[in-house]
């Protein structure tokens, strides 16, 4: 049983500074640019009832009464709500704990508005009767509210929330197609610094297992299938910096089993404008990647394949040799990653299926059941998810808010705008199932997650807060969630052909 | 001290018109505090000393429509359409929740719209913070004691200075109330022309703000000055001390103006109808003018014909109305429709407050806030319950017109006066226009945006 676990490969291998560096930008938008908006006059929301001594109470009992309502609200907009959540640190989405006091907005009072300010604001933008200004002038009130850098869990979720929905307000007219990449209209804004970025994918790896678990599954169930090979060939659509692989290489220069260290060829479909939101370009990750293989003594040689410009894949263009075994590896969702539309990871796993490869590995993220709730449905099942994320990673680590902060900023912000964008854009259509159930559609054949490989994803969420859970979701496919929420999945298939 | 009569009045003129040229039209406007009852000396239009204080005080270009779209870029928003404000949009939908007795529904738009509102923010924010109140009495059944608390809380603050300036500063940027006084003005002094006796009955809400110009004009225009018996019928929210100053002023202005004045008060009463002619000193030789500004709607729906008979009963020359222009009368039967004219009408008023004042006046607020007072008494005050008038259910022009034509007919505004009225609109901002309906007849409508927003009209029995 080959593990990778004690390998700390990630700090030493790119020279990554491990001091967490303070940045000072901020993206937080003011009320200055909005001359008309006096909402500074009033902290609590509630209208000006001064003159009103005996009203309060009714109101009191009102708002109160409201909130009771509120779980209904929450339901209704879940379509059946199906997953339970349980209430973490500060954030009770549906557990309400409605103050005494009005004008005392506790945290959980002003976490419940806030999420139904955002509903409010996603139902105006999308909703049957739909108003663009409805919209722009809840987000309004959501910025007073709320800000990226400070506040609870909740408000800067919210921030960002608000962010991306202003973004989708502002870019609707602009008839996004499907095929650009999704990574938010507000791309541009998040140039980060390198160093904020290594800064931030360093903390994203030691605050949480997300990375870890992803590449670690797959890593393992590919030793797995490929013991007996002498030459293994991996396809990898997404490479980014090349973290997967290095513990992969280390795992084949020491396996015991089968024909001692086999070639590995890695090919890295590329995308002509894709090298933002990475640290550095594909060649660069190559580089490293031939460097340590050579440090370790492992034969390795690195390739590229290149989509066309509207990341259709070409099977065609990956090099194939005759003996070697063909893995797929198919990293979607990790935290750090950008949005691959999906008319392009549907372009690379149908080419995939063409070249008949020994074993795919998926790993996606989990997203709730929707029913028929349609865009606003979605968003807040996606609000939920990312709520159980920072959740999570304020249970790991709950006195560095700012490296918190700056993961958030860095690489959730993007991905929230990028994920709302693309529930916006397929708002009418039927809902995207998950890649695994496409996967199985189209024909390939799960294969089983072993025994080792689960225990090592155990193993590996044992390093972290005991809120985290791996579960089997299927024979092939393991889950991590925070809580009871589902986040990630990594599956393991195999093409319809194969005798594994 | 009679001021000269004009020259080249032209034949078809009589010379009752000519000498009319001499007078002024235009109201007063806000002075230093001096002898004069409110304001400067009235301007005649040939003496121009006064009028450069004019340009002075006509208003400057104030920020138009602050509602929060305008920094939105996007295409195909009409800032002007009610209908696509998210405030109209929401207050609409929260009025419709409430007719259909839909209780979540009611309580997520009422949630909604506190969040929204302020009554510091902008159009749409006043807009949904005053007509949430509203909602929120009609939802839990508060509205009476709301418009109480509301009531006394303004009445505390109250005072014969803060009422003078607050409706001075209202003249000094908007027709809206001077468009009546001129109007009506004109029609009492044509009716009136030639008798020596003057009975005027006034029963209005603008604090004799009306009459300086009008005793102006007795004085100038004949040899012979008229008495003038002024009679002043308060309602209750008018508190005693205000008609205290207000009665030494006039006598005061009326003196330097050698116009013999005689001035009455009648309060305390519970509703019009119960005046009488013996209550309010109406004597035989006298040539009585009845005034009402605002009045006609504190009326019970159900009494308006009585006060018109009784209008009648007094025997006057002319009777001059001057009412806003909205249907608010029939709230308990359909709350939507009501709902929404009040939320038509009090949109354009709130428009033309924020644009006429400036952004931080403490009068644009003062207004705004009787304005919610109505709101909440239109909408959420049930009408059996009530004791103490104030009901403030307006009608529009044509409908008042059918009432009146019960026991009068209409008087046509004659060129002259109709001129008058369209000098006076000059010294306003733009977006205010005289119409003339020209079929039935039934007055003249100031309009603000070609939204008709006041009516004024003159009848004789």
């Amino acid at each position: 049983m080959a593990m990778a676990i004690d390998n700390a490969f990630e700090v030493d291998f790119f020279s990554y500074s491990t001091t967490t560096t303070t940045t000072t930008t901020t993206t937080t938008t003011t009320t200055d640019d909005d001359p008309t908006c006096t909402w500074n006059n009033w902290g609590s929301p509630v209208v000006d009832w001064d003159s009103f001594s005996s009203e309060r109470d009714e109101f009191q009992d009102l708002i109160e009464s409201m909130m009771d309502d509120g779980t209904e609200l929450m339901e209704l907009a879940g379509g059946g709500g199906g997953v339970d959540h349980e209430t973490s640190n500060s954030v009770s989405i549906d557990t309400m704990v409605a103050d005494e006091e009005i004008t005392n907005v506790g945290e959980d009072c002003k976490g419940l508005r806030l999420v139904h300010l955002l509903m409010a604001a996603a139902e105006a933008l999308t909703g049957a009767n739909k108003s663009r200004e409805l919209a722009r002038v809840i987000l309004v009130r959501l910025k007073e509210l709320v800000s990226p850098n400070d506040g609870t869990n909740m408000e800067r979720l919210a921030a960002y929330f608000t962010e991306a929905l202003q973004g989708l307000l502002e870019g609707s007219g602009a008839g996004h197609g499907k095929h650009l990449v999704t990574n938010g209209p507000n791309q541009h804004h998040h140039e980060h610094h390198q160093t904020d970025m290594i800064a931030a994918f360093q903390l994203l790896q030691d605050m949480s297992p997300y990375v870890k678990f992803g590449h670690f599954t797959a890593n393992q169930a590919i030793l797995e299938a490929v013991t007996h090979d002498r030459r293994i060939h991996i396809v990898d659509y997404d490479i980014m910096e090349g973290i997967q692989w290095p513990s992969l290489m280390q795992a084949l220069v020491s396996r015991k089993d089968g024909p001692p260290t086999p070639h590995l060829r890695i090919t890295a479909i590329s995308r002509g404008g894709s090298g933002r939101r990475s640290i550095g370009t594909i060649q660069e990750t190559g580089r490293r990647l031939v460097a340590f293989a050579a440090s370790i003594g492992q034969p390795f040689s690195f390739h590229q394949c290149r989509l066309d410009s509207d990341e259709t894949f070409r099977p065609s263009a990956v090099k194939l040799v005759r003996g070697e075994a063909l893995v797929i590896n198919c990293m979607l969702h990790l935290p750090h990653f950008s949005y691959r539309t999906p008319d392009s990871v549907a372009s690379f796993l149908s080419g995939a299926k063409t070249l008949n490869p020994r074993l795919v590995t998926l790993v996606e993220e989990e997203v709730g059941p929707i029913g028929d709730g349609g865009f606003v449905g979605r968003f807040m099942d996606s609000l939920h998810h990312y709520s159980a994320l920072y959740d999570s990673l304020e249970a790991g680590f709950p006195m560095q808010s700012r490296a918190r902060a700056l993961v958030e900023r860095v690489f959730l912000g993007p991905r929230i705008a990028g994920s709302l964008a693309r529930i916006y854009l397929t708002r009418g259509e039927e809902e995207n199932c998950p890649w695994s159930e496409w996967l199985a559609a189209v024909g390939f054949k799960p294969v089983n997650i072993s025994f080792a490989n689960h225990c090592q994803a155990k193993l590996l969420l044992g390093l972290f807060n005991d809120g985290y859970r791996v579960e089997e979701s299927a024979n092939n496919k393991l889950v991590l969630g925070w809580k009871s929420r589902r986040l990630l999945s990594a599956s393991i298939w195999t093409s319809p052909d194969s005798d594994l | 001290m009679k001021l000269s009569s004009a020259k080249g009045a032209s034949p078809s003129h009589n010379s009752f018109h000519s000498k009319r040229r001499s007078r002024h039209i235009v109201p007063p406007f806000q002075s230093p505090d001096q002898l004069e009852p409110w304001s400067s000396v009235a301007v005649d239009m040939h003496n121009n000393t006064n009028t450069n204080n004019y340009h002075h005080h006509q208003l400057q270009n104030i920020h138009t429509s602050t509602s929060l779209s305008s920094d939105y870029s996007g295409a195909g928003e009409e800032p002007c359409a009610t209908g696509d404000k998210w405030a109209s949009r929401l207050l609409m939908e929260c009025a419709r929740a409430l007719s259909d007795k839909d209780s979540s529904k009611i309580h997520h738009l009422l949630w909604m719209l506190n969040e929204l509102a302020s009554p510091y923010g902008d159009c749409d924010q006043k807009l949904a913070s005053y007509f949430l109140q509203a909602l929120f009495c009609k939802a839990t059944d508060s509205g009476q004691r709301c418009y109480k608390t509301l009531t006394s809380a303004a009445e505390k603050g109250n005072s014969f200075d803060s009422a003078r300036k607050l409706i001075l500063k209202f003249q000094e940027v908007s027709p809206w109330t001077t468009f009546g006084h001129v109007a009506a003005n004109g029609a009492i002094l044509e009716a009136l022309d030639g008798e020596t006796k003057l009975h005027i009955i006034d029963i209005s809400n603008t604090l004799c703000t009306q009459w300086p110009t009008l005793l102006e004009a007795l004085a100038t225009r004949n040899d012979e000055t008229p008495h003038l018996k002024l009679t002043v019928v308060v309602t209750a929210n008018i508190v005693r001390s205000v008609m205290k100053e207000i009665r030494q002023r006039m006598e005061k202005f009326a003196r330097l103006m050698g116009v013999p004045f005689e001035f009455n008060v009648i309060s305390g009463l519970n509703h019009l109808g119960e005046l009488t002619k013996e209550a309010l000193g109406v004597l035989e030789d006298e040539a009585v003018a009845v005034n009402c500004i605002g009045a006609l709607r504190r009326v019970a729906v159900q009494e308006r014909g009585a006060v018109i008979e009784m209008f009648k009963s007094l025997g006057p020359k002319v009777v001059t109305v001057v009412e806003e222009e909205a249907d608010l009368s029939n709230s308990q039967h359909d709350f939507v429709r009501c709902f929404e004219e009040c939320l038509r009408f009090y949109t354009l008023y709130f428009e033309m407050l924020e644009e006429s004042f400036a952004p931080t006046s403490n009068e644009k607020l003062m207004l705004e806030r009787e304005c919610s007072r109505s709101i909440v008494r239109v909408l959420a005050c049930d009408d059996e319950q009530d004791s103490g008038g104030e009901c403030e259910r307006r009608e529009r022009g044509r409908q008042w017109s059918d009432r009146l034509k019960e026991a009068f007919s209409l008087v046509r505004f004659s060129d002259d006066v109709v001129d008058d009225v369209k000098a006076l609109l000059r010294r306003y901002r733009d977006g205010w226009k005289l119409t003339q309906p020209l079929q039935d007849e039934t007055g003249l409508y100031l309009t603000w945006k070609e939204e008709p927003v006041v009516w004024v009209s003159a009848w004789k029995p």
